[in-house]
């Protein structure tokens, strides 16, 4: 049987690849056990978390960070979700050595998290920066984003744009029907009644301190 | 030869999981398949009780597991259909009483040896859930036209889609034809375009289901029920043997259709 967790070192430092049939209990005593017989080894040493094949929840990948953090400061700098996307997770600048070539684009690490499917119920995304979806977000899905979040698809979810305080931000989806939206600060919920289809798009945006949804 | 293992599964109770299973595995059975029945809901079992075997139960899914008993003595024939078995859960055990693992294990192989492994699922997500899934290569979503058992629906979609499984179908179970015309209930449409996965199928709402559960014999033996025909239909979709029309509003045959021409 394959041990829970592979840890594979290059020149980039560490990388954990967890086992698609290893549960989150193993992978973490896996983990304990492995940093407790070489701890000076691994010492303060930061890791990239790769989960191209065995996908996580976020509450997973939090329990698996504070424990590598607790037990010896291992720091897990960045989750590889799949070949093209992967995000940082700490919110001061990486060290170049760390940044990976896909998180390279702008100057700053400010790309668009992408998500290529429908957010079911359940699903939690927090992006750092803008999010675009490619489906729809169902009720019961929350999308958080420092910056806009852009639905190609129905928003029926919660979505929350600007999550930092940013007020400029604004919500884009090919239909608002959501349970709640928040821009910043503020909250929305939906008028009762139904709504007339949008004919194209529609934008949630901050005008004189209240959400307004408008169709364009 | 393998054959299919399917779990039925819902998140919400009481939308008609076990139900389905009695149905369609009674049907795949009279069709000459050799069908095993496999209830996980352990400490709350009810499968025995749709099939109307309750009474004959003396070694279960638990007892197989730890290596009690072996396979075949769990086994229940149903009354009726020779090549129908069905293995209970325990009743006075708890979910937590079996692994994922282990549920792997005694899937594949059952598979080894029959055509249908159908596997009920408890409701909810926990432990009994992620028991059921391990070993299933279809799963079957049920729902009801209700907010929030489509709301649980959508959330099992994701957790089935998050542990690998390719093939997801929908069943809509108790659809009112009636109120869906008033516009008082969802219609299949509506839930589709939500759920985004392919519908095998729509029961209609009826009594006689009560009353078929209370009995003990599915409603599939049973060649005038509605709901019955709806799921031999299942079947036959499931089987992969006809592309039926899937007409979800429960108006068909001559009159149903007559009627129609003249509404419309």
């Amino acid at each position: 049987m394959p041990p829970p967790v592979q840890v594979k070192a290059d020149r980039n430092g560490f990388t954990l690849v967890p086992d698609p049939a290893a549960s989150l209990d193993a992978i973490v005593a896996f983990m304990d056990e492995r940093l407790e017989r070489s701890r000076d080894f691994f010492q303060k040493t930061e890791m990239t978390l790769d989960l191209r094949t065995r996908p996580m929840r976020t509450d997973e990948i939090s329990v698996l960070y504070e424990k590598l953090y607790e037990k010896s400061k291992v720091k897990v700098v960045e989750v590889r979700l799949s070949d093209e996307l992967s995000f940082s997770m700490v919110a001061e600048r990486r060290t170049p050595r760390f940044v990976s070539k896909e998180a390279c684009v702008g100057p700053e690490n400010n790309a668009p998290l992408i998500v290529r499917n429908t957010c079911r119920s359940g699903v939690r995304i927090v992006s750092p920066s803008d999010c675009v979806i490619l489906g729809d977000v169902n009720p019961g899905a929350e999308i958080i984003a420092q910056g806009d979040v852009v639905v190609f698809g129905a928003l029926r979810g919660l979505a929350h744009a600007g999550a930092g305080g940013e007020r400029t931000a604004r919500i884009w989806a090919l239909s608002i029907e959501p349970n709640q939206i928040r821009i910043a600060d503020l909250m929305a919920v939906p008028p009762q009644g139904v709504k007339p289809a949008p004919a194209r798009f529609e934008v949630a945006e901050i005008e004189n301190d209240v959400i307004r949804v408008n169709c364009l | 030869m393998a054959g299919k293992t399917i779990v039925v599964t819902s998140g919400k109770g009481g939308v008609g999981k076990t139900t389905t299973v009695a149905n369609l595995g009674t049907t795949l059975a009279k069709k000459k398949y050799s069908v095993v029945m496999v209830d996980t809901d352990i400490g709350l079992r009810n499968l025995d009780v749709v099939m109307g075997l309750e009474n004959r139960i003396v070694y279960n899914l638990v007892d197989i597991i730890e290596g009690k008993c072996r396979k075949e003595q769990a086994m229940i024939r149903d009354r009726k259909i020779p090549n129908l078995f069905m293995i209970p859960a325990a009743q006075t055990r708890e979910k937590n009483s079996i692994n994922p693992e282990q549920m792997k294990e005694l899937c594949s192989t059952l598979a080894a040896e029959f055509d249908y492994v159908m596997i009920d699922c408890p409701a909810g997500i926990e432990q009994g859930f992620k028991n059921a899934i391990a070993g299933a290569e279809i799963a079957l979503v049920v729902t009801t036209p209700e907010v929030s058992a489509i709301r649980d629906a959508d959330r099992v979609i994701g957790l089935l889609e998050a542990a690998m499984l390719k093939h997801i179908s929908l069943i809509i179970n108790r659809l009112n034809a009636k109120m869906v015309k008033k516009g008082d209930m969802m219609s299949t449409e509506d839930i589709i375009s939500l759920l985004s996965v392919p519908l095998l199928g729509v029961v209609p709402e009826s009594d006689e289901v009560v009353v078929s559960t209370n009995r003990g014999v599915p409603l599939v033996h049973d060649r005038s029920s509605k709901a019955g025909a709806a799921f031999r239909r299942m079947a036959a979709r499931l089987n992969g043997e006809e592309n039926l029309p899937l007409d979800g509003d429960g108006s068909h045959g001559f009159f149903g259709r007559m009627k129609r021409l003249i509404w419309n």
